[in-house]
């Protein structure tokens, strides 16, 4: 992958992402787009944009909003903060950390990021401590958490941890901590913050037995939901995941760029489009959307976009694929696309094109494909499992279902009911400008540095 | 002597407005709820700041939304233990007419134990999900705005963000223990607008969003100045 690679597209024009905005030459619209066999896809993925400013982001929030991130940051200037993970790129903690580093430092707290190194053994031991945690089968084995500890105290070797506050992502470096009694000999001036963003509400008693002693080291403990914390005898707080409303993924886009996508893929936007985004995993029920839309399709006109990725690359993931084309048909109302893991911009369009959104999982950790859709303003109808119904309030922000039934009969009513579906959509793209923003977590990071801080002389 | 000035000054207050604002962070507890008879027990021992949380807190966090939300407890009632009756009563109850949160719990804690003895069935009745119990911290700081004159607190409520608008309109009646805010408190005591003050203090705060509310306050400060 040349990460400068200009993408290759179909007719070689400049993308969104070689422009400060999405802003493609509107092209004259065919009347009937014409479906295309196999979607395009980039083969290369797009330059990188840089990162946005504070002030970038003044006219989502507003200027006081702004302000008073910097009022909250101007009793913290000159602390230190020092975040650790075990990742620079790829997944979701370091999607967020490249943006929430920038910020925090723009605010005047210079705030380090570290990322843990490790070998394949210490990967492979923290792969099934994940899995276990999210409460599969696991045998901890003593080899398993000498790797754990090895790596753990190579990486303490390595690293400083000069800052006033350190913030440790989730299980690998949590073995950084040394116990109070040791940091205490050591004169070790931070405080210690273990933020976990995995779902912690049935973890394997094994692996969660191993890490608690470690993690009850730490000053607190943050998750990503009322249902993953612990009893801990540290104080836990709750900091939602959030998305960047400046991001490919999220950033608005120029109308001809949607409706260009939209032909490409062979959507027709004369018809109310239904649509999920998700790997094709079981977890995301991609069949069950098949079934629920044919349902609903017997009363309403529509069509159904599921667009995801995972399957070129994951076994399991073609596995899904295949049945849900065989699910599918020979549907042409039903439009399946795999894309490549580039395509933000691509999402972004399929989601704003949208009538509906659709997210019906069986099992979630947050649900931030619902995120997406809601700050577009789509009127989203969603599986109540983990974190989604924080975002879902049932008849305000979305709609909550549990059944293939459920769900095609909300499909219909909202597409029946498109005052009530917009007043869904605007309640929906508050409730994420209220709290799923990254600057809503910039705020909740440095309200958590001045609690931990308070007592503290600079 | 005061009415001398502001007969002669009706409108130049006697000191400034400070617009500040608060910032919230939610801290997970131990208590939690999977039955109302878990939900009055909870509801005991809770900290305060949990009932400022799920009350005056969520208010903030849900301004944006016109019809059916008031506090997280009538929500769960209706929503996971599917009492209609019982979430119409916890709705009803008015922030606004509370002074300390420890009378707000009594609130509470009386309907949720009334509806208990008239239904004692409904008690250890699995809700369909559990209510987490967090509670608040609050760190308040200053805004860039300060009214030194009407004109200015016009501005300064068309402009500051709605988490000080909550903090000064709403939360306030916490700090003052009384049933007014601090917007109706400077016009009355500093400015002397009395009636001002009392009709910015009739605003519904739960038929309007917290933006509605901000521009109900504006159009009726204009109104009284002209």
């Amino acid at each position: 992958m040349n990460p400068q690679a200009k993408p290759q597209t179909a007719t070689n024009e400049p993308l969104p992402h070689e422009h400060d905005g999405p802003a493609l030459s509107a092209q004259p619209l065919p009347l009937h787009p014409e479906r295309r066999k196999a979607p395009r896809t980039w083969e290369t993925p797009p330059a990188p944009v840089s990162a946005p400013h504070l002030d970038d982001y003044k006219t989502i929030i507003g200027a006081a909003e702004i302000d008073e991130l910097r009022f909250l940051a101007r009793k913290l200037k000159g602390r230190t903060v020092k975040m650790v993970n075990s990742t620079a790129v790829g997944g979701g903690v370091a999607e967020m950390l490249n943006r929430l580093v920038p910020l925090l430092g723009e605010l005047e707290v210079t705030t380090h990021w570290d990322v843990i190194t490790g070998g394949n053994d210490f990967f492979e031991v923290t792969k099934a401590f994940h899995n276990a945690l999210h409460g599969s089968e696991y045998h901890l084995t003593r080899a398993a958490q000498e790797i754990f500890l090895a790596y753990n105290e190579q990486n303490r070797q390595r690293m400083q941890f000069p800052e006033d506050l350190v913030v440790i992502h989730d299980p690998q470096p949590a073995a950084l901590r040394l116990s109070r009694k040791e940091a205490s000999r050591k004169e070790s001036p931070a405080h210690w913050v273990w933020r976990c963003h995995i779902d912690l509400s049935n973890p394997s008693p094994e692996v969660w037995g191993f890490l608690r002693p470690f993690i009850e080291q730490y000053d607190a403990a943050i998750f990503s939901s009322q249902s993953f914390a612990r009893q801990l005898p540290i104080p836990q707080y709750l900091f939602y995941p959030c998305i960047d409303p400046l991001s490919e993924k999220n950033k608005d886009l120029d109308e001809a760029f949607v409706q260009r996508v939209c032909d490409e893929f062979g959507i027709d936007r004369r018809r109310p489009i239904v649509m999920q985004v998700s790997r094709f995993d079981r977890l995301k029920d991609p069949v069950g959307v098949v079934q629920a839309f044919k349902l609903a399709r017997k009363y309403v006109d529509c069509q159904l976009v599921l667009a995801g990725g995972g399957a070129s690359d994951d076994p399991e993931g073609a596995l899904v694929l295949k049945e849900v084309k065989e699910v599918a048909g020979d549907d042409p109302d039903i439009i399946i696309l795999d894309l490549p893991p580039w395509c933000a911009f691509e999402i972004n369009a399929l989601q704003r094109a949208s009538t509906i959104v659709v997210q019906k999982s069986i099992k979630e950790g947050f649900g931030l494909t619902v995120t997406e859709a809601l700050w577009k303003g789509k009127p989203t109808i969603a599986g109540a499992v983990g974190g989604i119904p924080n975002q879902i309030i049932h008849k305000l922000t979305g709609m909550l279902v549990h059944s293939v039934e459920g769900c095609a009969y909300q499909i219909r009513y909202l597409l029946t009911h498109p005052e009530f579906a917009a007043q869904l959509g605007r309640n929906g793209r508050e409730h994420v400008k209220e709290n799923f923003l990254m600057t809503t977590n910039v705020r909740r990071w440095l309200l958590l540095s001045r609690i931990l801080l308070r007592d503290r002389t600079v | 002597m005061t009415t001398t000035a502001q007969t002669i000054f009706p409108r130049t207050p006697a000191k400034p407005f400070y617009f500040n604002t608060s910032g919230h962070l939610l801290r997970i507890t131990t208590q939690k709820a999977n039955t109302l008879a878990e939900l009055l027990a909870a509801l005991r021992v809770c900290p305060d700041e949990s009932i400022f949380q799920h009350t005056f807190r969520t208010l903030q966090e849900h301004h944006f939304i016109r019809e059916g939300y008031s506090n997280d407890f009538a929500h769960w009632a209706l929503a996971a233990c599917n009492e209609p009756g019982l979430a119409e009563q916890l709705a009803g109850v008015d922030v606004r007419e509370f002074t300390s949160l420890g009378e707000l719990r009594e609130r509470f804690i009386q309907i949720v134990e009334k509806h208990l003895q008239l239904n004692p069935a409904d008690g250890p009745r699995m809700a369909e999900e559990t209510f987490y119990f967090c509670a608040s911290e609050i760190e308040v700081m200053p805004t860039n705005f300060v009214a030194e004159t009407m004109q200015d607190f016009t501005r300064g409520l068309r402009e500051v963000s709605v988490h000080s608008i909550h903090h000064h309109f709403i939360e306030a009646r916490l700090r003052l223990k009384l049933m007014s805010n601090d917007f109706s408190q400077w016009l009355h005591e500093d400015v002397g607008l009395t009636d001002a003050a009392r009709a910015l203090n009739r605003i519904d705060i739960y038929t309007a969003t917290l933006e509605d509310v901000r521009r109900q306050m504006v159009r009726l400060l204009e109104r009284s100045l002209t």
